[in-house]
Formats: C-alpha cells, structure tokens, sequence
C-alpha cells in the first residue's frame, strides 16, 4: 500500500457562512477502487465532491489528486454533477452534450473535430445510447438523462471519477448499466467516487465506503467499515435500509 | 472611430456615388432604419446567451444602470485636467461597462446574504443606481444633452443629426494669417474694462487685431466662405459607427468563445471543473451587455432596449431548438423585425394595411375626434413588431406552437375515439349480444356518445375501410380487425417500462 492513492484529502475544512459543512476530513482512496459516500442529507457528500474538485472555496486543508494539487490533476479528473443540476429545456443534443467532456482536453479556442465525433459515438455506443445521438435533450427521461452524462465523463477519459447521486431515479435497466459501467471502468484500473444514497446497494456494488456527516465516521474497505454501528453513529439511530443487511453480514 | 468610418466610405463609394451616399445618411428615416438594424443585430447575440441563463431581466437592470457610469465618468471627466468632458468621449464606455458589471456583483453580493431573493436583490440594485443617475443628471449636468426623456426612449429619429464630416476632396486646411488678403480686421479697446469707461469715451484707446485669424478644417472654410470650392463631404452619423462596432465585437465574442460559452451557460461546474473559467466569461458577457446597451442608447433608450436583447431569441428558440440556430435565427429576426417596425411607425403594417386607412375608419366607425395621423415612435414600433413575430412563432410554431399541439391534440383525441369503437366491435363480434351492441341504430347509447360524434367516427372508419355495416350491425373488416390487433398490443406494452426508453 505504498502507492500514491487516487485522492488524498487531509484537514479538509468547508465551510458556508462559518457554519462548517465539512470539518476536519481525512480521506485516502486507493487506485483502482469503486467507493461510495454515504450520509444523510446535509451531511456533505455533494461539497465534498465540489471541493475535491476546487469548484468551492476552502477554509482549511489540502487535496492531493495522484500526489498533485488539483489545478494540475485537471486532466486526470472526471466529473457526473447531480442530473438536476442542468437545464434539460437548454436547445442541444445529446452528442453534443458528451461532446462537451472533450472541451477540457480541447482547451480554449479550439473546436471539435473528426476525432472527437467518434470518441463521442464511442462512448454513447458503449453506454447504449448511440440511438439518441441526435435527440434533443429535453426529450430523455430520467435514466437517459443520466446516460448521457456517464458518457461525457466516460470521454473525459480520466483516472478519477466523482459522481454525484448517479443512481438517484433511475430505472431497474439504467441502474444496471451504470454498474456495468463502474465495474468496466475498475477493470480498466480507473478510480470512481460516487456519491450514494441507497444504503442496501453499498455492499453490492462498491470495494470501499466513506461514512460522512459533516465529519468522517468511518472509511475503508466495505467488508470493514459497513457495519450496523457506524451506520448508527452516521445516521443518528434512524436507519431504516439495513435490516437486510445486520440479518445477511453477520460479523 | 474616424479611420473606420473613412474606410467605410470608401467601401461604399465602390457601390454607390457620393450623392446617394450622402441622401441615405443625411436622411433621418434610412440612418434610423440602418440604426435600429444594427441594434437588433448586436444586443441579439449577448441577449441568446442571457436568455438561456435565466438573466433576461438583467438585461433590463444594466440597461438602466449604465447611465450610472455614464454620469459618473462625465462628471470624472469634467473635473479632471486636461481631458475634455464630451459625451462621444470612449471613456464613457468604460464607466458604463464597470458599471453594469458592478449591477451583477452588487446583485449577487445582496443575494449571497440570504436576506433577499434574487429577482428582489435585482429589483433593489438597478432602481438605487439608475435613481442615483437621474439625480446627478438633474443636479449637476443641466447644460448637457442628456435628458431624462431621452434617455428613457431614446431619439433613434434623430440619429443623422449627430455626424462626423469626412472630406474627400479640396480638403485643404486652411489657416489665415493676419497678412492674408482675406483677413478682416476689427478694432478693440485696450483700456474700457481697466478705467470702466465706453469705447466712446475720448479717453479709449484701441488696437488693431484680426477677426478671423486662425485654422480652418476644409468643411468650416467652405462655410466661413474663405475659399471658393466646396470640399467633397460625407456626413456619417457616429451611432451607426459605434453600433457597427459592437455588433462586430458581439460576433467576433461570441464566435472566438463559442464552446465556452455553451458550456459555461448549461453547466457551469463542469466548465469550472475543465479550467474553462465560467465566472470569467459571465463577466465578459456582463460587459459586453452593457457596452451594446450604452451604444444603444442614443437610439433605442434604457427601456426598450431589453426588448431588442430578449424578444428575438427568444422568438428563435419556439422554432429552433440547437443553439448554433438560435444564434444564426435571432440576429436576423431581430433585423427583420426593426425593418418591419419601422415601417409600421410610417403607417405600413407589413405591406398588408395603411395605418391611416384602419385610423379613418375608426374615426368613422366610433369617433377618435380627429386623432387620424398614424406617427409613431420608431423604436416602440419596433419593439411592437418583435412581439408580433414572438407571437406569430408561438402560434405557428413547427415545433412546439400553440396550432400544432391543438391539431395534435385534435388528432389524438380523433385516433382514441375511433380505436375506442373498433375496440367496441371487437369484443361484442360474434357473441349472443352483438345484435344488440352492435346495431347501427342504438350505437351511440352504447358508447355514452352524442349521435353526432357517433356517426362522424363510424364515417371515418368506413372511409378508411376498417368498419362495414351490413343488414345494420357493424362488422370489422380485416384492416380494422389489424388496427385493433395493434392498439391493444401497443396498450399492452406501454405500461411496462416508460422510462427505459429502449
């Protein structure tokens, strides 16, 4: 365990207004896993991801990407804001929102070509959307409206992926694409962070879990981690999604 | 500005000769008409992206403060040594685009404190600075050409009358010398103010001195009448320069940080996440909104001008819905409409109506006491056209008009009701009750119908061969017995999964 981890987050402090929104967070993701940040509303998970990024201001603390500060790691960084967080009535398509991943990479001035047409097709092919290529965006429903931004983030081609509430209403078929897609992705020795809200699917679904209200409770390994109490101590006592799982992961 | 403009003469000259040349610009209705054109060009581009940004009413907002940083650098520079307080002056662009920047961080500033909301945060800002501005104008710059009235709806009217002369031939300056045969010399007491005497006075004494001494531009030589020819002038009205100008700068923005700026208006995070400086570009957009309302507003005043940075994109966007066509679609819509505005102020309601005709009819019809000469202010008429083609797209509209969801929803209600009794036939055909259900006569009590829309439906389906009747009972033929075959199938499916959409 020697290896530079993907992220590395060390006296992270936000805060809004001097009401801290994240207090003193540690936080090391290993290469190559799939983690979940779980907690109850207001707990942070969004401006974690959003200051991970630089997207918000901190109060304290420093964040290493592959031992880089995050200006420098913007090209090793990809990024699935909540679906409601655009304008789905803005006039364009979905190619031409995928196409939009690759603008980082095109830098100032340049416009896409040849080339990042079909990294576009590619990805809408692989994420099984190629139909909607052309489809104006306010036509998706809500699993292909999130379809569409896996496959921005998957053009951006990069090493760590944060993705905010990805799972958040979408269909049984969606739900499984993108699990397909986050376990092609780890194959492929990519990192994800995703922000997740069904406590059942944790164990499932990811290597590793951050339990996070304002503070970290607990982060590491799912097997680890996962446990009743630390959901407890996340949750405050009112956890009603883990019957199933103190009956099937008996210590 | 002056270089430019000699270029464009230039250019022009190539098309046209010197005398059209100076018609059209010495002519207050073409100069308007070129004016308006270019305003509705310019503020369209800016006002797409405004729109789509939900800032339409910021528009609005700068519009008005930017006088605020008009006043204030007219009284800077009034104040100031050594530089001349005219209100052509490019400084007064630059207060005018602080200004309008300063609207937005003032709005966001209030809004950040979470005592107001956004629209209210807008709504306390630009009234405080543009009150600030009318009472700087009132208080301090009575003497200057800027009044409220016009500022208010501007005098796109009136636009030739503020020219700059270019001369293009015998433009010889001329400069007279006392010795110069056309000198004229007057005479001045050196001693009246001193003892406080008359210059009739025997005690006044007097010197010589000339009259006219000095330099002379070829335009104000001719019209001194110190030299003989008259130079080739052109008059070019300086709002149609300043407009040109920003609607280029517009363009070559918008064009140059295309991408940007799509991605900064639909997610503003990833474009902040790709280093692509969102907040940056805003700003940019922040000041080119206020430099395009500064340019005009000469001619279209602080209250329209919202008309002219909205109304067209938003008009593009009922038709199109890709932003590159919004984009091409608005400017040119926008130019569409000012030539139809200014048409309607002379009377013409799209070559389809005289304005005085409909005027005189009224008059005779209810009595407007006379009030029958249509002569209306060009910029409102403007506007009123840009509405009319707002409205004219909502209704027709291909892709989501008001007459396309009716005859829509028209058409639907149509297909429901025919599959509605081929689903009828279907289920009584063949059985012990189908004398009964099915019977020509007693059908609309069946279906709980009005024995008008019965009968249209049934005309319907026997016109497309789905439904026979024979010795008074309906019978499906094989088309109809298909159709119903499909619908049902379709019914069976469409439950399942709306959302996977595969």
């Amino acid at each position: 365990m020697n290896q530079t981890p993907a992220l590395h987050i060390e006296d992270l402090t936000v805060a809004f207004d001097s009401r801290p929104a994240l207090w003193d967070v540690d936080l090391a993701v290993p290469e190559g896993v799939l983690m979940a940040i779980v907690g109850p509303n207001g707990a942070g998970k969004t401006t974690l991801i959003q200051a991970a990024l630089d997207l918000i201001p901190r109060a304290a603390g420093t964040v290493r990407i592959f031992g880089e500060p995050v200006a420098r790691a913007r090209g090793l960084t990809g990024y699935v804001p909540q679906r409601g967080s655009v304008d789905w009535d803005f006039p364009t398509t979905v190619q031409d929102v995928v196409m939009m991943g690759l603008y980082g990479r095109l830098g100032w001035l340049r416009r896409p070509g040849a080339d990042e047409r079909q990294r576009t097709l590619q990805a809408l092919e692989q994420i099984g959307i190629a139909d909607l290529a052309t489809r104006q965006i306010s036509q998706l429903s809500g699993g292909q409206q999130q379809r569409t931004f896996l496959a921005r983030a998957l053009v951006q081609d990069a090493r760590l992926y944060f993705m905010d509430e990805p799972f958040a209403a979408v269909d049984a078929i969606t739900e499984r694409a993108i699990v397909t897609l986050l376990q092609e992705l780890r194959a492929r020795g990519r990192t994800v962070v995703v922000v997740h809200h069904d406590l059942q699917s944790v164990p499932d679904y990811f290597d590793q879990v951050t339990l996070l209200n304002v503070e970290v409770i607990a982060s590491g390994p799912t097997a680890e981690v996962y446990s009743e109490d630390n959901l407890r101590r996340t949750f405050g006592g009112r956890v009603a999604g883990i019957a199933r799982l103190t009956e099937e992961a008996p210590p | 500005m002056a270089t430019l403009e000699a270029l464009l003469i230039d250019l022009l000259l190539r098309v046209t000769d010197l005398q059209q040349l100076n018609a059209i610009l010495g002519d207050p209705q073409a100069t308007a008409l070129i004016t308006g054109g270019l305003v509705a060009f310019a503020a369209a581009l800016p006002g797409t992206f405004l729109l789509l940004r939900k800032l339409a009413m910021t528009a609005d907002a700068i519009s008005h403060t930017v006088l605020l940083g008009i006043v204030l650098t007219f009284l800077l520079l009034a104040a100031l040594p050594g530089l001349e307080a005219d209100l052509n002056s490019p400084w007064l662009i630059l207060g005018a685009a602080l200004a309008g920047v300063a609207t937005v961080l003032l709005t966001d500033a209030i809004q950040r404190s979470g005592l107001v909301r956004e629209d209210a945060a807008l709504g306390l800002v630009f009234p405080l600075l543009f009150a600030i501005a009318i009472i700087l104008i009132s208080r301090l710059a009575d003497d200057v050409h800027l009044d409220s009235d016009a500022v208010i709806l501007g005098e796109i009217g009136v636009v030739w009358a503020d020219a700059r002369s270019h001369c293009l031939q015998d433009c010889q300056p001329l400069e007279i010398t006392p010795d110069d045969p056309r000198a004229e010399t007057g005479r001045r007491c050196t001693n009246c103010v001193e003892l406080d005497i008359g210059p009739r006075d025997p005690a006044a004494e007097f010197e010589e001195y000339c009259l006219n001494c000095g330099s002379y531009t070829a335009a104000e030589a001719w019209r001194a009448r110190l030299v003989p020819q008259a130079p080739t002038l052109v008059f070019w009205p300086r709002a149609i320069t300043s407009m040109l100008l920003v609607a280029l700068l517009n363009l070559a923005f918008i064009a140059l940080f295309y991408k940007e700026l799509k991605l900064g208006t639909f997610d503003p995070a990833l474009a902040a996440a790709l280093s692509l400086r969102p907040a940056l570009l805003n700003t940019a957009l922040m000041v080119l909104v206020s430099v395009t309302a500064v340019a005009a507003f000469d001619a279209v005043g602080s209250v329209l001008v919202v008309a002219f940075f909205i109304i067209p994109p938003a008009t593009a966007w009922l038709l199109r819905d890709r932003l590159a066509h919004i984009l091409l679609l608005a400017p040119a819509g926008g130019v569409l409409a000012s030539l139809a505005g200014y048409e309607f102020s002379r009377g013409n309601f799209l070559g389809i109506a005289q304005m005085r005709d409909l005027l005189l009819m009224l008059d005779e019809a209810i009595g407007l006491d006379g009030f029958t000469e249509w002569n209306t202010s060009i910029s409102a008429a403007i506007v009123l056209m840009m509405f009319l083609f707002f409205l004219l797209a909502w209704v027709f509209s291909p892709r989501q008009g008001l007459l396309l969801s009716l005859l829509q929803h028209r058409a639907r209600q149509q297909h429901f009701a025919e599959q509605l009794l081929l689903g009828h036939v279907h289920h009584h055909q063949g059985t012990a009750e189908a004398a009964s259900e099915l019977a020509h006569a007693g059908l609309h009590q069946h279906m709980g119908w009005t024995p008008r829309k019965t009968q249209r439906v049934l005309a319907r389906l026997r016109l497309r061969d789905m439904l026979q009747i024979e010795d008074g009972i309906l019978q499906l033929t094989a088309r109809g017995e298909r159709s119903v075959r499909r619908f049902m199938a379709l019914r069976g499916t469409s439950g399942a999964s709306p959302a996977a959409g595969r």
